[in-house]
């Protein structure tokens, strides 16, 4: 779907444009609340009020690191139904090999950031010099940590708006007019805009599916394959994922089965879609390091339709 | 075994109303009807679920044209001889050398579609073409390539306009969604 990311200096205006954006555009404002709220209502819970001191905190970092996929996959989630105003949290990175996407870096100079921050909380100058650089620090190690990146580099951006000389509102509507000549022609062109996206939240297998024939979903479905002739094999092959530093496989990912005739890898989980998440970087990653492969996830609500559909007589 | 219990109609959050139906309906009929004018067409009724679609859809139209049904049977889940999938009621009209329009209520998996598009090819139609009141691609497993399209829907259960809930809400003149017992 639709998604603009807007990443910001801290004190630039930034916050305020992307409310400002998603109010006139109607697309749904995805910022540090929102997702805190939404991650709960999952009965997931920030480890610490802050991820940017949590990360590099010795006792907190692997919650942090969990924390931090579940929100990725929470927002890959929400993306497949919704057009998306995402502020902050590496939106740009999340998006970066979605082309409809439009990435808006807000900057202003450092005194006049100060100037906005002091008016804005009521703090006086040296204060808000305090807090500035600190925000500043704690994002750049944010990217730094989590996506390798330099976030003071400009060239993730497609789009970079100075606050210095424009109000809010002007900005706002740079975007707007930024993102319908950038995404919407391309959105047309590449056919209905849900579906390349929706590949993306495919989910990979549960640690208990894993390796053996057969979990009983997999018979039900090789017995479903076999009744309409199509030919399949189990788990045929399995893709590297991840390397340590030394080249040794540190990840790797079977799919369960392959149709020869479709040239289609199907996985099947029967999982919940809340315990699916740590699954769905697998297959993302799949995707990325084998673009020409196709994989197709069938997944719990899926797979309980298709038997639905070929049981017009049980009672269940 | 327990009964079942179905939410009764008004229950249903509806998903497409019936104005909203018999409007594509009507582009449907219209659009097919142009493209078939002067062809010798046989729209083919894929049983059951497609009856109420296909009688609805070929009032629209306004060019000659022949229909027949054909059924195939179902899988049946955790049956111990499930054999293969196989017609159950053939076509009665030839098809060899005619434009064929497959009938659907709904393609989803494309997996019993797939099937009869493998049988019916080998019949030699002129041509073979799909047309769906509702689509699911969400749920493809095997591409069907789909000309006619009623409605794009997401990865959810609906029931109406045909479509069945362990035989029930069929006659529904609209379309809604279902949450499984």
């Amino acid at each position: 779907m639709g998604v603009i990311t807007i990443s910001r200096e801290f004190g630039s205006g930034g916050e305020t444009i992307a409310r400002l954006v998603a109010e006139k555009t109607r697309f749904l404002l995805v910022n540090k609340e929102t997702i805190t709220q939404g991650l709960a209502e999952h009965g997931i819970e920030k480890p610490a009020p802050r991820l940017e001191t949590a990360l590099s905190d010795e006792n907190l970092s692997d919650a942090a690191h969990r924390y931090i996929e579940a929100m990725h996959e929470y927002i890959y989630d929400l993306a497949i139904r919704n057009n998306l105003v995402i502020l902050g949290r590496g939106g740009s990175v999340l998006f970066r090999d979605y082309p409809p996407a439009l990435h808006v870096k807000v900057i202003a100079q450092f005194t006049q950031r100060i100037k906005r921050v002091s008016k804005l909380y009521d703090l006086n100058t040296e204060t808000a010099v305090k807090l500035v650089k600190e925000q500043d620090r704690d994002t750049s190690r944010y990217y730094r940590q989590l996506f390798d990146i330099n976030w003071a580099n400009l060239r993730g951006y497609d789009l970079v708006l100075n606050t210095e000389k424009m109000g809010i509102e002007d900005a706002a509507d740079m975007i707007i007019a930024a993102y319908r000549v950038h995404a919407e022609p391309r959105e047309l062109k590449d056919g209905p805009s849900g579906i390349d996206f929706e590949d993306r939240n495919f989910s990979a297998p549960t640690d208990e599916e894993n390796g053996h024939f057969m979990h009983n979903s997999e018979e039900e479905f090789a017995r479903m394959l076999d009744f309409y002739r199509i030919r399949w094999e189990y788990e045929p092959k399995t893709f590297m994922l991840e390397w340590d530093s030394e080249g040794n496989v540190v990840e790797a990912f079977s799919p369960d089965f392959y149709l020869v005739d479709q040239d289609l890898y199907v996985e099947l989980t029967t999982q919940k879609p809340k315990q699916a998440w740590r699954k769905n970087r697998k297959i993302r990653r799949m995707k990325e390091l084998y673009p020409d492969v196709n994989v197709r996830l069938i997944d719990k609500k899926g797979f309980e339709s298709l038997l639905i559909k070929h049981r017009p007589d049980s009672e269940d | 075994m327990t009964e079942t219990k179905i939410p009764p109609v008004d229950q249903l959050k509806i998903i497409l109303t019936q104005e909203e139906i018999e409007a594509k309906i009507a582009e449907l009929g219209k659009t097919i009807s142009r493209d078939y004018a002067g062809k010798e067409l046989v729209m083919i009724g894929v049983l059951r679920g497609s009856a109420y679609f296909l009688v609805d859809l070929t009032r629209k139209m306004h060019i000659p044209f022949a229909i027949d049904f054909i059924s195939i049977s179902s899988y049946k889940e955790q049956s111990e001889a499930a054999g293969v999938v196989r017609i159950t009621k053939d076509l009665d009209l030839s098809i060899s050398g005619k434009h064929v329009l497959i009938v659907e209520d709904i393609v989803d998996t494309g997996l019993s579609l797939g099937y009869l598009l493998r049988n019916l090819k080998t019949r030699n139609p002129a041509d073979l073409k799909i047309c769906t009141l509702v689509n699911v691609e969400a749920r493809r497993i095997v591409e069907v390539p789909v000309e006619y399209k009623g409605f794009d829907l997401p990865n959810i259960f609906v029931v109406g306009y045909g479509l069945d809930y362990k035989e029930k809400y069929r006659n529904l003149q609209f379309i809604a969604e279902f949450d499984r017992p």
